[in-house]
């Protein structure tokens, strides 16, 4: 019986191996490729319902495009373009930050002292915080006095009037970096896997290595930018990719394609939303990729 | 002669003494960063025990700031209500769903992982490219054709031969989501792909080979040698999968807004557009005629803290091992 079907050994390891993936490949078609060719096809359409109950397209070439940047405005009654331009600005500047703060948060879990236990459990939380549900449902909605007070307290405590009277700091410097330190709750609640993977990194450099480094006499300073950051700037490659799509993950342009599809009806507007957001999202790592590739290489050497 | 001796120890004494107070400094400087860190992820939980516990009339007294004037528990009592119509059974369900999709999710993915890594069959390149890309492009800009097909679900025209209509539509049904979760799709799924194939490809060729030797197949290979060693990885992926499942609202409201989720009930009952129903449901339930805004608030936020209490268990239970799985669990590789 076994022997019907006389397979070489590499052939059969070839058919199990693809076995294993088929459900993705099956799920990447079902799931991703057929909705992808709807969403271009809907955008380059005029879609309504049709009499018997079915869609009925007329294509209308890119007029659904022009449509969104020209006469269609968000929810919160702005331009589209205005939109998009926000939100690359803010994943330009936080995508940084938050980057640099999780290697801080990691390095400083990685050091060795009494209760980095229960530090360690604490830098974790923003996994659990982080949640889009746990941050809507944590936010106070109503009770302006209390949103005014919970928003903004670094900007109101005295460190940062005594920042802005009494020091001969410029504004135009002081002033993003108040509200940087105000965001810090934001910054924090989104690097909690960001931490994790760099902690994984840290831990994985071999003691050797930093044994090498104080033998040779370095500072502690130059261990860690000869040492440290060398080994972990792939992990870099890697965390920057995923606080991008984390980021572009909760951006508000996918309530705006949601609003277009299910609220206004207008599911061909809706569909060149999210072309255009696709589009958006991929050039943006791809120049991402594009530099930090040349830092990493320059590091590696 | 003896004046030397003792101007050395001098000196060594200032620098042991300079050395000394350094690492005090420094140790100071640290714990109050790490101290300061701690408090501000802790303080959006901490600064909620005043409204939360509060009796629902004092809500909104300037006077209050940390310790509520009157304690009560109302305002848990009503979060029960509103998001747990049945009880515990609800958040059982909830759980039970969450662990459900997570094995179908770790099997799947750890398979797809595998030979991916592994194996080098015809175009495992593209596939694996092809894992990247659904990493990459944003699930909710799919979401409108997605649903649009889902509703008329014909998986390749070959329910033609099932059932007379030739479609069937999915939405709303928990079958759905299992189906996503074998397919590859459910929650940041192609990450956890991805993860999988990056720890496979660190195990060493020679444990297959042995294998092999010792007579056994493909199958075997993978689920008596590979998983086994697998276990940092798995629970890893484990873990991330269990959080980010049971505080999904995504799927769970767009493909079965029915179903018994908490978080999507969570999301549903204090949107903000329910408010006025909440608050006279508080008025009436609990007998507070002088229920206000604030009160919606200190409700809402006492659900989430119902809500993060399974989390925060399965977190605490699992951390030890999570961090210490890591450095092995591919997401370094």
């Amino acid at each position: 019986m076994r022997n019907i079907f006389p397979l070489k050994y590499k052939t059969k390891r070839k058919l199990n191996g693809f076995l294993y993936v088929l459900p993705f490949i099956v799920g990447f078609f079902l799931c991703f490729a057929i909705p992808l060719f709807n969403t271009v096809m809907y955008s380059f359409n005029k879609v309504s319902v049709n009499d018997t109950g079915g869609m009925k397209f007329d294509y209308i070439g890119f007029q659904n495009y022009i449509d969104l940047f020209q006469s269609e405005v968000t929810t919160g009654a702005q331009p589209m373009a205005r939109l998009f331009a926000d939100q690359n600005l803010s994943i330009l500047t936080n995508v940084p930050l938050i980057v640099i703060f999780s290697l801080f948060m990691a390095l400083l879990a990685n050091l060795k002292f009494k209760g980095r236990g229960i530090v360690r459990v604490i830098f974790f939380l923003p996994i659990i915080f982080g949640l889009d549900i746990v941050i809507n449902m944590l936010a106070i909605t109503t009770g302006g006095e209390w949103v005014k007070e919970s928003s903004g307290l670094f900007s109101q405590s005295y460190i940062s009037v005594l920042l802005m009277r009494y020091m001969d700091i410029p504004m135009s410097i002081l002033q993003p970096v108040i509200s940087y330190v105000d965001k810090i709750f934001d910054v924090l609640s989104q690097s909690g896997v960001q931490t994790l993977i760099y902690l994984a990194g840290l831990q994985s450099i071999s003691p050797s290595l930093y044994e090498v480094a104080k033998i040779e006499g370095a500072t502690a300073y130059e261990t860690f930018w000869k040492v440290t950051i060398p080994t972990i700037m792939h992990i870099t490659l890697f965390v920057t990719i995923y606080t991008v799509v984390d980021m572009f993950l909760k951006s508000p342009i996918s309530e705006e394609a949601y609003s277009f599809a299910f609220e206004q009806s207008k599911i061909g507007t809706g569909s060149a939303l999210s072309v255009v957001y696709i589009f958006n999202v991929l050039l943006v790592l791809g120049v991402v990729l594009l530099v930090l590739r040349k830092v990493v290489k320059k590091y590696e050497k | 002669m003896k004046n030397k001796t003792e101007n050395a120890s001098f000196g060594l004494k200032v620098y042991l003494f300079r050395k000394k107070w350094k690492n005090v400094l420094q140790s100071v400087f640290l714990f109050c960063i790490i101290a300061g860190l701690c408090f501000t992820i802790l303080y959006p939980i901490v600064q909620l025990v005043p409204t939360i516990f509060s009796n629902i009339e004092d809500l909104g007294n300037p006077n209050v700031i940390w310790l509520p004037l009157e304690f009560s528990i109302t305002s848990f009592r009503a979060a029960i209500r509103f998001c747990m119509p049945e009880g515990i059974m609800t958040m059982i369900k909830s759980i039970l769903y969450a662990g459900l999709i997570m094995s179908i999710q770790v099997f799947f993915s750890a398979m797809a992982g595998y030979s991916l890594a592994r194996v080098k069959f015809l175009g495992h390149r593209v596939v694996f490219f092809l894992v990247i890309l659904v990493f990459l492009v944003p699930r909710q800009s799919l979401l409108l054709a997605q649903y649009i097909y889902y509703s008329h679900f014909n998986a390749f025209g070959l329910l033609k031969l099932f059932t007379a209509a030739g479609e069937i539509n999915l939405i709303n049904k928990p079958i759905t989501l299992i189906m996503l979760a074998v397919l590859g799709f459910g929650v940041q799924q192609s990450l956890f792909i991805f993860i999988f194939s990056q720890f496979f490809k660190n195990i060493p060729n020679e444990l297959e080979e042995a294998a092999l030797i010792d007579g056994c197949g493909f199958h075997k290979t993978y689920f008596k040698i590979m998983v086994p060693n697998a276990v940092p990885a798995i629970s890893t992926v484990a873990v991330l999968s269990f959080v980010w499942n049971y505080g999904d609202t995504y799927l769970t409201s767009y493909f079965n807004k029915d179903g018994p989720y908490l978080s999507s009930t969570l999301a549903r009952v204090f949107s903000t557009a329910n408010k006025d129903f909440v608050l006279n449901a508080i008025k009436v339930w609990f007998n507070v005629p002088l229920a206000t805004d604030f009160a919606f608030d200190a409700v809402k936020q006492a659900a989430v803290l119902i809500f993060l209490i399974p989390l925060l268990l399965v977190y605490f239970g699992a951390q030890k091992w999570l961090v210490e799985n890591l450095e092995n669990s591919g997401l370094v590789g």
